[in-house]
């Protein structure tokens, strides 16, 4: 315990210099970002309005069908039979209380995010990160809360080693569905193993918490999220008519949109 | 000023700008409907029926199923014959109708914040935030005009837009079962969705 409060006033200090600097170069972001977007409109109008009669077909890579069905159908019944009841029981914390133990989560993952603007360098999102980490793990009480963004409007920088790889070009691979973890592909499964050494709560590097205690903290991490998240997949299920087919293209839209921000 | 004044406003320009105006903006379209639509969810005084037949109306004013449904097929619709072009385009707007009156539904209590509107030749593109007390849903909405008026195309939620992924889905449907099976997978879900 002492050495994690070591660690985080350390960080703390060591961000502090470059927090002033995140401070100061915030206000004016709102400016150059409104004019670069306006900049690249030209740029990115080609992919806003793509002809809706071309056949762009978006073809996923999918050679392993089979397994990730399988893998599909696991996941599913471990969603309505073991997730979904206990989240539902986990409800009856109130939703703020729940909302800040997802804000301690995501705070204390900033290394993660933090690595990754550093690896496309996105300078201007690594001070938005360092500084709203500053902020958030003081102000905002260790992270329950997140002044950051509604006192400031600092945004979090939702950036992975996937997007990373997919920012130098690499292709999405083979799609790959997960027991428990879910959808993926090959270039987002090696960028799970590279963020893993940057979690702090996972990774081997930090804090070296006992396997269980890991276990326990992705549990309830999950639990909490989807106690947050209102029948995504519930929704998903009910619409679509083939749900495997509709998560696998949203899954490689949602990562492409994410990658081209 | 209340968001209630805002809504208001929005509704009293929606009603009164097609007789001052000849051309409206996409923005202006879209959330003329997207506003009369949380109105009607909003009125608990109607019933059940009512409240299904008047959003079904504001949707269909505003949707372009025949550009959908082209799209949607994509290669496969130049190989359907015309009944099944018939066929898929009424069984494809009765789905994405029953799909959005049952995804709407669950929106009563939002706030929908309209963004950039950009503008090319005949398409558009609004952004729109839907916010709630846990999260924010960026959606986008792609419009074409005919006329004087825009018809919303495609709709993007988190840089997901619904036509590719119908696209991608409908066409292995197709390559697996023909337009038979395709239909038929509609038709079932369809009757599900209205139960």
């Amino acid at each position: 315990m002492s050495k994690l409060i070591t660690a985080l006033l350390l960080t703390i200090f060591l961000a502090l210099p470059l927090a002033g600097f995140a401070a100061e170069v915030q206000p004016s972001t709102t400016g150059p970002r409104v004019a670069t977007e306006n900049g690249q409109s030209a740029v990115d109008t080609e992919d806003d309005f793509d002809d809706p009669f071309a056949d762009e077909e978006i073809v996923v890579n999918d050679p392993i069908e089979p397994f990730n069905r399988a893998m599909f159908w696991f996941n599913d019944k471990l969603y309505f039979y073991l997730l979904k009841p206990i989240a539902r029981g986990y409800r009856i914390i109130p939703e703020p209380a729940r909302v800040s133990v997802d804000n301690f989560f995501r705070n204390i993952e900033t290394p993660v995010r933090l690595v990754n603007t550093l690896l496309q360098f996105k300078m201007e999102d690594s001070g938005t990160e360092i500084g709203r980490f500053v902020v958030n793990t003081t102000v905002g009480l260790l992270g329950l809360f997140d002044p950051a963004k509604s006192w400031l409007g600092w945004e979090r920088k939702e950036e992975d080693f996937g997007q990373t790889l997919g920012h130098y070009g690499s292709g999405p691979g083979l799609y790959i569905v997960w027991p428990v973890m879910g959808p993926s592909n090959l270039r987002d499964s090696v960028g799970m193993a590279g963020d893993y050494f940057a979690h702090p709560l996972y990774s081997p590097l930090y804090f070296k918490l006992k396997t269980w205690e890991q276990y326990a903290l992705y549990g309830l991490d999950s639990t909490n999220k989807t106690s947050l998240d209102r029948d995504t997949y519930e929704g998903i299920k009910k619409d679509a008519l083939d749900p495997y087919l509709f998560v696998r293209d949203a899954y490689q839209q949602y990562r492409e949109a994410q990658i081209n921000r | 000023m209340t968001v209630r004044h805002l809504y208001l406003l929005a509704l009293l320009f929606s009603l009164v700008w097609p007789v001052t105006a000849g051309a409206s903006t996409p923005k202006q379209d879209i959330s003329g409907t997207v506003d009369n639509i949380l109105v009607v969810l909003r009125n608990h005084e109607l019933s059940a029926e009512q409240r299904r037949e008047q959003l079904s109306n504001l949707i269909r004013q505003r949707f372009e199923f025949t550009v959908m449904s082209r799209s949607t097929l994509g290669k496969n619709w130049r190989k359907a014959s015309t009944e099944q072009r018939q066929e898929f385009m009424k069984l494809f707007s009765d789905l994405l109708e029953a799909t959005y009156l049952g995804r709407i539904e669950s929106y009563t209590n939002e706030q929908v914040l309209y963004g950039e509107e950009k503008v090319r030749g005949k398409k558009a593109l609004v952004k729109t935030l839907i916010k709630t007390k846990t999260v924010e849903i960026p959606i986008d909405y792609k419009l074409v005009r005919k006329e004087n008026s825009w018809f919303v195309y495609d709709v993007v939620i988190e840089g997901v837009s619904l036509v590719r992924n119908f696209r991608s889905s409908y066409n292995s449907i197709v390559a697996r079962e023909g337009f038979d099976g395709l239909f038929g997978k509609m038709r079932t879900k369809i009757a599900e969705l209205r139960k």
